[in-house]
C-alpha cells in the first residue's frame, strides 16, 4: 500500500491500511452489521457459513499484530491489503439485503425497502464511474494518438526496434500495443521520477543515463545541454515524444533534434544517434 | 462488428474448453441432488482452473529451458483438442441433459433469468467497451505482446523490451499470461484485444456464474436437508429458505443485482471490486474475485455436505489453478482456506478432512517459499545457458 510502512507504523499499520482500503466506503461497517444480524437472528446454517470465518479473520488478518509479525518474514508493506479481499463482503451484504426484502410481504413494501437499500448502497459506496464512463475509441482500448505515434515512428525509422522516450501515460501503454517499440525508461524509474527529485549524484550516474532524461523532461530540473545529449547517446534513444505543453520543446530543437511530426497533443522528435545500435533478438537457435 | 464477433467467438471457445476440462472432474456431482450428471456451471468454473493447472505443467519445462513460445503452442494446441474431443465423447450426453435442464429453467422462470442476465450484460459491456489506464497492464499485457513478438516466454522485459539474463521469479509460476500469448500467437488476435476484451468478458461471466451458484446455494441449497420448505427451528426472522419456491427463485436475481451494485460502489484503488470492474484481465483480479469466491462457494457446499467425495479434489484444482494465474493467490488462498475450513473441520469433528486441506494449501506455500529463496539470493534461473 503506497506510503504505508509496517516498520514505521507498527501496530498502527493495520488501521492505516484499513482506512486507505475502505476510503469513504462503509461496506465493512455494513458487513459487521450483517454479521451481528446473523449472530442474533440467523439460522444455524447461516451462522456456520459466516460467523467462524469472520471470527478467524478478525483474530488474524484484522489483528494489528499480524502485519508486524508477517513483515518479519515477508515484505507485506505493499500487499497486506489483499488479505481484506478474503472477507466475503460481496456475499454477505447482498445476501442480507435480499433476505430483508423477502421478509417483507407485499409488492409496495418490497419496492420501498429495495429503494431504501439501494440508497444505502449509494451512500455507503463510491461509484466506480463517478468521473464518467470513458468509452474506448478503438478496438485496442488505447488512445488514438498513441497508435498514430507508433505508426509515425516506424515509418520514420529504419530500425525494426526503434527506441523511444515517451511521456508518462504513453510510456506505460506503448508496449501493450506495439512490442516492437523499445523504451528508454522502465515503469519503476518513471514512477520514481514523478514522485522524487533527482540528486546531483543521480544526475552524474553514468550507469543510468535515463535519470538525466527524466530529470530534464519530466521533472523539469536543470541539466546541461551536453549531459542531456550524452544521456540520449548512451541510452541509444532515437525518439522523444512529449506533450505539446512541455516547455522543453524549444530546447530539443536547439539541441539538434528534429521534429518529425506532431499530433493533436504531442510532438515527436528524432535524435540521430552517433553510434547507432540496432537491437536484435537473441539467437536461441545455438542452444537447441 | 468484426470486433464483437472476435470477442463472442473467443469467449464461446473459452467456455467450450473450460466445460470440457471441468466435466472430466465434475462428472456425476450434480446427479444426486439436482438430477443432472453434469453441473454445467460448476464444470465451466472448475474447468477454467483445471485448464490453467494443466497448462502450467506443460508450460514450465519449455519456459525454464528457454524454448520458443511457438514450440509450446505446437504442444498445447493438439493437447487441448484431444482433451476437448475426449470430454465430448465422455460427457456429450450429460451436457445435452444439462443444457436441456437449463432450457426448462429458462422456460419456467424467463423473467428471473432475464433479471439475472441484465446486470451481467451491463458488466460485460462496461468491461469490454471502456477505456481504463492502469499501471500494471504495462507488465501483464505487454508481457503477452512481447512474448508473441519475440517468440520467447518471459525472456524479454515487458516494460522496455530489453533482454533479461534471468527469469523474474515473481512472475515465473504465474503462467496465465503465457496462455494468453499462446492463443494470440495461434489466432493472430492482438494481445490487447485478447486480454482486455476476450479474457475480461470471460472472467466477468465466470465470476457471475459463481455469484449465481452462491445465491442459489444460499436460497435453494443443493442439499435436500436445506431444500425448499426447510425451516429451521429457532429461526426467529423467518429464514428465506422457508419461503415459497417463487420467493426463493426471485431471491437469486435480487441477490445478484445487489452483488453487482456492491461491485459498482465498493470502490477504492485497493478493493477487489475495483479490480473486477476495471482491471478484469489481470491475474490479481481473477484471484481476488473468481478464485476467492469459488473457494467460498465450495466451502458452503462442503459445509452442507452436498458436493460428495470430489470436494477436496475440486478445491485443490481451484487453489493450484489460482496459484498459476497470479502469485497473489500464494498468500491469499492459504489464509482463506484456513479461515473457512479449519473451523469447519473442528466443528464437524472430521480430522479425515485435514489431508485435503493441507494438499490445497501446499501449492501456494511452495510457490511462496521458492520466491523467498529467490529473493534471498539462493538461486537464479538464467534465460541462457551459463
Amino acid at each position: 500500500m503506497q506510503g504505508l510502512n509496517v516498520t514505521e507504523k507498527g501496530l498502527g499499520y493495520l488501521w492505516a491500511c484499513l482506512t486507505s482500503y475502505t476510503g469513504a466506503c462503509a461496506y465493512l461497517m455494513l458487513y459487521v452489521a450483517a454479521l451481528l444480524y446473523i449472530c442474533v437472528f440467523g439460522s444455524r446454517r447461516e451462522k456456520e457459513i459466516f460467523i467462524p470465518c469472520s471470527v478467524f479473520l478478525i483474530l488474524t488478518v484484522y489483528n494489528p499484530v499480524a502485519p508486524v509479525i508477517l513483515n518479519r518474514f515477508f515484505d507485506v508493506n505493499s500487499e497486506y491489503y489483499r488479505f481484506f479481499w478474503i472477507t466475503p463482503v460481496v456475499v454477505l451484504v447482498p445476501y442480507l439485503f435480499t433476505r430483508l426484502i423477502l421478509t417483507v410481504r407485499g409488492g409496495r413494501e418490497r419496492s420501498v425497502i429495495t429503494v431504501l437499500i439501494l440508497c444505502i448502497c449509494l451512500v455507503s459506496g463510491n461509484f466506480v464511474y463517478r468521473n464518467g464512463i470513458q468509452p474506448a475509441t478503438n478496438i485496442y482500448k488505447m488512445p488514438d494518438e498513441l497508435i498514430q505515434i507508433s505508426a509515425i515512428i516506424h515509418e520514420d525509422s529504419e530500425a525494426e526496434y526503434p527506441k523511444a522516450f515517451l511521456e508518462y501515460e504513453y510510456n506505460m501503454q506503448m508496449r501493450q500495443y506495439d512490442p516492437k517499440m523499445q523504451l528508454t525508461v522502465d515503469r519503476e524509474d518513471y514512477l520514481n521520477a514523478v514522485s522524487t527529485p533527482y540528486t546531483e549524484d543521480m544526475l552524474e550516474d553514468e550507469a543510468h543515463p535515463q535519470y538525466r532524461l527524466l530529470a530534464f523532461l519530466v521533472r523539469l530540473q536543470p541539466v546541461d545541454r551536453e549531459d542531456f545529449l550524452d544521456a540520449l547517446e548512451s541510452s541509444k534513444t532515437d525518439y522523444i515524444v512529449i506533450n505539446k505543453n512541455n516547455p522543453r520543446d524549444t530546447f530539443l530543437l536547439s539541441a539538434g533534434l528534429k521534429k518529425i511530426a506532431e499530433t493533436e497533443h504531442h510532438n515527436v522528435f528524432r535524435y540521430e544517434v552517433k553510434e547507432p545500435y540496432d537491437f536484435e533478438l537473441v539467437d536461441y537457435s545455438v542452444v537447441y | 462488428m468484426a470486433y464483437i464477433v472476435i470477442i463472442a467467438l473467443g469467449v464461446l471457445v473459452n467456455f467450450i474448453i473450460y466445460l470440457s476440462f471441468g466435466s472430466l472432474i465434475t462428472m456425476g456431482i450434480g446427479k444426486k441432488h439436482r438430477g443432472s450428471s453434469c453441473p454445467i456451471l460448476l464444470s465451466s468454473v472448475i474447468g477454467f482452473f483445471l485448464y490453467y493447472c494443466v497448462f502450467f505443467v506443460v508450460c514450465v519445462p519449455p519456459m525454464k529451458y528457454y524454448r520458443p513460445l511457438s514450440m509450446l503452442t505446437k504442444i498445447w494446441t493438439p493437447m487441448v483438442l484431444v482433451i476437448v474431443a475426449a470430454s465430448l465423447i465422455m460427457n456429450g450426453k450429460a451436457w445435452v441433459d444439462g443444457f436441456r435442464q437449463w432450457g426448462e429453467r429458462i422456460r419456467n422462470w424467463p423473467v428471473f433469468i432475464l433479471l439475472i442476465l441484465l446486470p451481467v450484460m451491463i458488466q460485460v459491456i462496461l468491461v469490454s467497451c471502456t477505456y481504463n489506464f492502469t499501471l500494471d497492464a504495462a507488465y501483464y499485457v505487454a508481457n503477452v505482446a512481447t512474448s508473441v513478438e519475440t517468440d520467447m516466454m518471459n525472456v524479454y522485459d515487458p516494460f522496455t523490451g530489453a533482454w533479461q539474463d534471468h527469469y523474474e521469479m515473481r512472475y515465473f509460476f504465474a503462467t496465465y499470461q503465457m496462455q494468453d500469448a499462446v492463443v494470440c500467437q495461434l489466432t493472430g488476435i492482438p494481445a490487447l484485444i485478447w486480454t482486455k476484451s476476450v479474457m475480461a468478458v470471460t472472467v466477468i461471466l465466470l465470476t457471475n456464474i459463481v455469484y449465481y451458484m452462491i445465491a442459489r446455494e444460499m436460497f435453494i441449497p443443493a442439499s435436500p436437508a436445506f431444500g425448499p420448505g426447510y425451516e429451521e427451528a429457532g429461526s426467529k426472522s423467518g429464514n428465506s429458505c422457508a419461503g415459497t419456491v417463487r420467493n426463493n427463485e426471485l431471491a437469486i436475481p435480487v441477490m445478484m443485482i445487489f452483488m453487482f451494485v456492491v461491485n459498482l460502489t465498493f470502490i477504492t484503488i485497493y478493493t477487489s471490486s475495483l479490480f473486477l470492474m476495471t482491471r478484469t484481465y489481470e491475474g490479481k483480479a481473477i484471484v481476488g474475485n473468481l478464485a476467492v469466491i469459488t473457494v467460498f462457494y465450495l466451502f458452503i457446499r462442503m459445509n452442507d455436505g452436498s458436493i460428495g467425495k470430489k470436494a477436496w479434489l475440486i478445491t485443490f484444482i481451484v487453489c493450484f489453478g489460482a496459484a498459476t494465474i497470479s502469485s497473489s493467490a500464494n498468500m491469499l488462498l492459504p489464509v482463506e482456506l484456513t479461515a473457512l475450513f479449519i473451523p469447519m473441520l473442528i466443528r464437524k469433528k472430521r480430522p479425515g478432512m485435514l489431508p485435503g486441506y493441507i494438499a490445497c494449501v501446499i501449492p501456494g506455500i511452495v510457490f511462496s517459499l521458492v520466491f523467498v529463496l529467490y529473493v534471498k539470493g539462493y538461486f537464479v534461473w538464467y534465460t541462457f545457458p551459463k
